[in-house]
């Protein structure tokens, strides 16, 4: 009797205890997510925003093609292969074996209305404006392949099409919607104001991702998001402050593909004058400014794409501290003229990034020592913005403005012509030597456009000293102890939970 | 014998300081609260010509260094900022712009609130209600959208974030100036007076004003910390007062991500705020108990405690 | 009493009006909301395009003409930046906002006229000095600064709540907390000076001469006509936490009104502006007819004049 009690007692105890760890076991897939502020909706042809983007991108809707961070190259993904047919069209073929979640075929014909839909002016789809003004054509060849055509050459279309999301032929072509349907891993299984759930969907094509259920919620202050991941409330959040990121065992810094600089009024005087644009550059305290503000890890920019980037020149050197120089030129130029008394005003943005308002401040104050009368306006985004497309506001102090460039895509040509041609909608440079030489870059591809590119960024630095680059800029994550991710170039805009394991 | 009435009246006849001041110090409490309004005051007033320079350049060795250390000079001894800016430094310099917008502020909207106020309790026909309703309206409105509005359109300056915080404040001194006129119009010295032919306005501002007063200098004392920390609000939404000008207010909204790294950066200031208000109502206690008749005597008998 | 009431509603149905007004003309005086809606990559022709879908080109009266013929059929516009309607997204987060805001202030009220009463008792006193200092220190700090701290002691440290967000009742203890410490605080001021004044007034002494019970004295007969100034300062607090729980709601990751209009302001998102400064204003103006009838109740003689 004792016996056959001990004897179920045992068996009771090991099923309680297989039950139990199989409840863990199951639970250990789930993940909680705490994202810097709420997706504003959940519409894929927005999802270029960083907010809807971190939700949707390679989760619930997928891509033609892939950005390979590491290489900066294109890769396959829903497309297999692809080729330019002519000057203005590229054909593609998509992968055999793809459904979307309501069950809808993937094909040439969904991809096309997938296309038209993110032209529709009927919605204000954000994602349009990486084509700027181009007209696009997709058509059907057949079942699996369509071709693309476009009214101006598009050396750079299968990169361009790795930003447009995929989505059911089912979604409503005239409107935007807050049920996206994809053929991506996960599946939308709940949204509401304070969280989202993403389920695996087992019917994806690819590998079965390791994280069975994904919930998202969002803190906008990131001591709590941090906190929330010190509690295990939380298991990852992919944006924390510099100074919040105090544990070297949960917290990995990764470059963010973000590259902050100040404009400069280049056609007003006295920034007219290439002697005080390298004053300004070489004013600044670049390495004890950049470790106390952003961490050691942040790295000094010489140019506005990150390193990795197709046209990224790694000969570039850059300015160095040297305030007695600095102070040499704006009296030369002084000397000659130059009205260097005028009065500048730094165009700053409220929040732009962590301590932006401090790295401001900082170098309005190393810019005063050097005798310039600089003021500071902190505006809020609205205003901020008015400065920065062309045309600029008249009756204004030259400027110096303050400015954040994301560039994620591997090509340059996102970057250098808004940037640095005549007619580029940020520019305030006027150079038609500099122009040629983008405008032949825009063109070309493969290693030449690369090239080309550097070239056009060391005529930029240092040359025309167009203006003040500051840092490759930097994002922290916070990883939990149950998980492993490793952060890349992408993690700012895209969180991919097929990139998250688990440990043990 | 002498009696403490009589002890007083000789003290006052021969002393040359007034009664209020000596009384006041006569409160530990209430003299600690002088002495620091004092003190702020003249760093409000004093400060940026003395201190200068180390407000504002920046210094990145001593990058957040902590406080209660003297290794990089006595102006360090709080600690500094993240861009290695003295924190004593700022506070004294700060104590301007803070005090200064704060009493702007609340000055104004006492005046215009307490004015509207009187005219509204006082009034028995559509005037009053007018005034209510637009207080309700302003009431209402949502003082972030008005910040943004009026810092937009009008700029973001110091003298259009005290319009704001002023405007957002006088419903209040107007309903509670309101409901004690109200109150005190039906008394029957208001009747003594009005058969006596006293006319609306010198009923209103001799006679119903005086007593209505005591209420709204509590709330005036109080609504200082409201507008200050309203203040901080707003700079925590990035609405406040712009770089490089800066408020104890700013100061703690600014430096809110570093409090569990280097949390003097906005405890400092914190405090600067809390013992300023917590001053300013001492002494608006102390005040309302001085100028009320029936409480006086509690400040005097504590005199004479002292005196045994 | 009813015609009293009809004629408040009536009066605020106008000032409502008047305030919708205001914020429609007031809210697109702040910018153009393609620069804000459309990311900044965009091409001028898109945003030209944007604005012109949106009607964000006809002057400001046709506009406003087309809000008023929406708001008869009771249509309040779609919250653009979320692709819901407005009004649907703005009664979601408003209840939330009640919750905290009903019962801080409830809390806040009650500790107020319990410790300021017993502080007015006996003033200058021990106990007086006491909670005078604490409530004002409560009230004198700022409440990110509190909320911020708080997280860090309980959550992060002691491990005893979680740090934010919404959920079990647990979640709710540190949001409410901190956002009564400044009512508290503010209102055990006011409770304290008012009851001070009534508790030296002729018929208090008349009470005590009569031998009526000091509890009784303090709480029956001086709170009751201390009470006007307190209804007052409560009735704005509560007004002031509808509008203004925004920081508590951002550091708490609370879905409230506070966080939703100030995200609507920042996007632009006028109908989400207007539909949520529409619902506040409707409360506050019910607040106002409350606090009214507050009065009427606490003062016959005021009671008189309104009738």
């Amino acid at each position: 009797m004792k016996l056959r009690a001990k004897l179920a007692a045992r068996a009771a105890g090991t099923l309680v205890l297989g039950l139990v760890t199989g409840i863990a076991a199951v639970q250990a897939q789930e993940v909680t997510i705490v994202l810097p502020e709420q997706p504003a909706n959940l519409e894929p042809c927005r999802s270029i925003r960083a907010d809807i983007g971190r939700v949707i991108n390679m989760n619930i809707t997928e891509t033609l093609t892939d950005i390979n961070v590491k290489s900066g190259q294109v890769g396959p993904h829903l497309a297999t292969e692809w080729e330019q047919v002519d000057e203005l069209t590229w054909r593609f073929k998509l992968r055999e074996g793809v459904t979307f979640q309501d069950g809808a075929p993937f094909n040439a014909e969904a991809v096309v209305a997938s296309i038209n839909r993110l032209m529709n002016p009927a919605l204000t789809c954000d994602s349009r404006s990486k084509f700027g003004d181009v007209v696009l054509t997709p058509s059907v060849v057949d079942e699996l392949t369509l071709e693309v055509a476009s009214d101006i050459p598009l050396p750079i279309m299968p990169t361009l099409l790795g930003t447009v999301q995929i989505v059911s032929p089912n979604m409503p072509f005239d409107q935007e919607v807050n049920e996206p349907v994809g053929t991506g891993p996960y599946k939308l299984a709940e949204a509401d104001n304070e969280h989202i759930l993403l389920v695996r969907d087992d019917n994806y094509w690819g590998e079965a991702p390791a994280v069975t259920e994904a919930t998202f919620v969002w803190r906008s202050e990131s001591a709590i998001r941090a906190a929330m991941v010190e509690t295990g409330e939380a298991d990852l959040t992919p944006a924390i402050a510099v100074q919040d990121a105090t544990n070297p065992e949960t917290d990995f810094a990764y470059l963010n593909s973000e590259t902050t600089r100040f404009r400069l009024d280049m056609q007003m005087p006295p920034l007219n004058d290439v002697r005080v644009r390298e004053a300004l550059n070489i004013a600044i305290d670049w390495e004890g400014m950049g470790e106390a503000l952003f961490g050691a890890d942040v790295i000094r920019a010489n140019q506005m794409v990150p390193p990795g980037n197709c046209g990224f020149n790694d000969a570039l050197t850059p300015w160095q501290f040297d305030p007695e120089r600095a102070r040499a030129l704006i009296e030369e130029a002084r000397a000659d003229g130059v009205p260097v008394d005028t009065d500048l005003t730094i165009i700053a943005r409220n929040g732009f990034f962590p301590n932006a308002a401090e790295s401001v401040e900082a170098m309005q104050a190393m810019w005063s020592e050097l005798g310039l009368n600089i003021s500071v306006q902190q505006l809020e985004a609205a205003d901020w913005v008015r400065y920065l497309d062309k045309p600029f506001p008249e009756g204004r102090n030259p400027t110096l403005f303050q400015q954040q460039h994301d560039n994620n895509t591997g090509d340059a040509g996102f970057t250098v012509p808004v940037m640095y041609t005549s007619e580029g909608q940020y520019s305030t440079v006027e150079n038609p030597e500099l122009d040629a030489i983008i405008l032949e870059a825009m063109t070309a591809s493969g290693d030449k456009r690369c090239e080309l590119f550097a070239q056009a960024f060391a005529m930029v630095h240092d040359e025309i000293i167009a203006d003040v680059p500051m840092y490759h800029m930097i994002g922290f994550v916070r990883v939990g102890p149950r998980i492993d991710y490793q952060p890349d170039l992408k993690t700012n805009s895209e969180v991919r939970l097929s990139e998250i394991g688990f440990k043990g | 014998m002498e009696t403490p009435g009589e002890t007083s009246s000789a003290a006052a006849r021969t002393s040359p300081i007034p009664l209020p001041l000596r009384l006041v110090f006569r409160d530990p409490m209430a003299a600690a609260a002088v002495v620091f309004l004092v003190a702020i005051a003249a760093c409000a007033l004093f400060g940026p010509m003395l201190i200068g320079e180390l407000v504002e350049k920046p210094n990145f060795r001593a990058r957040n260094m902590a406080p209660f250390s003297l290794e990089q000079g006595f102006a360090y001894v709080l600690g500094a900022d993240t861009l290695g800016r003295s924190l004593l430094a700022r506070l004294v310099v700060g104590a301007r712009n803070t005090l200064g917008i704060a009493a702007a502020a609340v000055l104004a909207s006492l005046l215009v609130g307490g004015a509207l106020g009187l005219i509204a309790g006082y009034s028995r026909g559509v005037l009053g209600n007018l005034i209510m309703r637009g207080a309700d309206i302003v009431m209402s409105f949502p003082s972030l959208l008005l910040a943004l509005i009026v810092l937009f359109s009008l700029g973001p300056s110091i003298p259009n974030l005290v319009l704001v915080l002023a405007i957002t404040r006088v419903p209040i001194y107007l309903r509670t100036t309101r409901a004690e006129v109200l109150e005190v119009r039906e008394r029957m010295f208001v009747s003594a007076a009005t058969a006596l032919g006293a006319g609306h306005m010198r009923l209103l501002f001799r006679h119903i004003a005086p007593i209505v007063m005591p209420t709204i200098l509590t709330i005036g004392a109080l609504d200082f910390a409201t507008v200050v920390l309203a203040e901080s609000s707003l700079s925590f939404l990035g609405l406040g007062v712009q770089a490089p000008a800066f408020t104890w207010g700013s100061m703690v909204a600014n430096g809110r991500g570093y409090l569990a790294s280097a949390w003097w950066v906005a405890f400092w200031p914190g405090l600067a705020i809390l013992l300023t208000t917590l001053s300013l109502n001492v002494l608006s206690n102390w005040w309302r108990t001085y100028s009320d008749p029936h409480q006086r005597w509690r400040l005097e008998l504590a005199k004479r405690s002292k005196a045994k | 009493m009813f015609g009293y009431v009809f004629r408040r509603s009536a009066q605020s149905l106008i000032a409502v009006a008047g305030l919708l007004v205001l914020v429609f003309f007031l809210s697109r005086l702040t910018g153009d909301p393609a620069y804000l809606y459309l990311p900044l990559d965009s091409t001028e022709a898109q945003r030209q395009a944007f604005n012109e879908l949106n009607g964000f080109n006809d002057p400001f009266y046709v506009q406003f003409g087309r809000y008023l013929a929406d708001l008869a059929q009771l249509d309040f516009g779609t919250a653009m930046s979320r692709n819901r309607p407005a009004m649907e997204v703005t009664l979601e987060a408003f209840p939330e906002t009640l919750k905290l805001a009903s019962i801080a202030m409830t809390l806040a009220i009650a500790g107020a006229l319990v410790v300021g009463s017993l502080a007015a008792a006996k003033p200058n006193g021990f106990f007086d000095r006491l909670s005078m200092t604490v409530s004002l220190a409560g009230a004198s700090a700022p409440d990110f600064w509190i909320a911020i701290v708080a997280i860090l002691i309980f959550s992060v440290s002691l491990g005893l709540l979680p740090t934010s967000g919404t959920g079990t009742p647990l979640h709710w203890i540190m949001p409410i907390a901190v956002l009564m410490l400044r009512p508290f605080g503010l209102l055990t001021q006011v409770v304290r000076g008012s009851m001070l004044g009534v508790l030296t007034s002729p018929f208090v002494k008349t009470a005590r001469a009569k031998g009526v019970s000091r509890r009784k004295i303090i709480f029956v007969h001086a709170l009751r006509n201390a009470m006007l100034p307190v209804v007052t300062v409560a009735g704005d607090l509560t007004a002031t936490l509808v509008n203004g729980a925004v920081v508590i709601e951002t550091i708490f990751g609370w879905p409230g009104i506070g966080k939703l209009m100030i995200d609507a302001i920042l996007r632009r998102d006028f109908a989400l502006i207007q539909c949520t400064v529409l619902v506040t204003a409707v409360a506050i103006f019910l607040l106002n007819i409350v606090i009214d009838l507050l009065y009427a109740a606490l003062d016959p003689r005021i009671r008189h004049q309104a009738a």
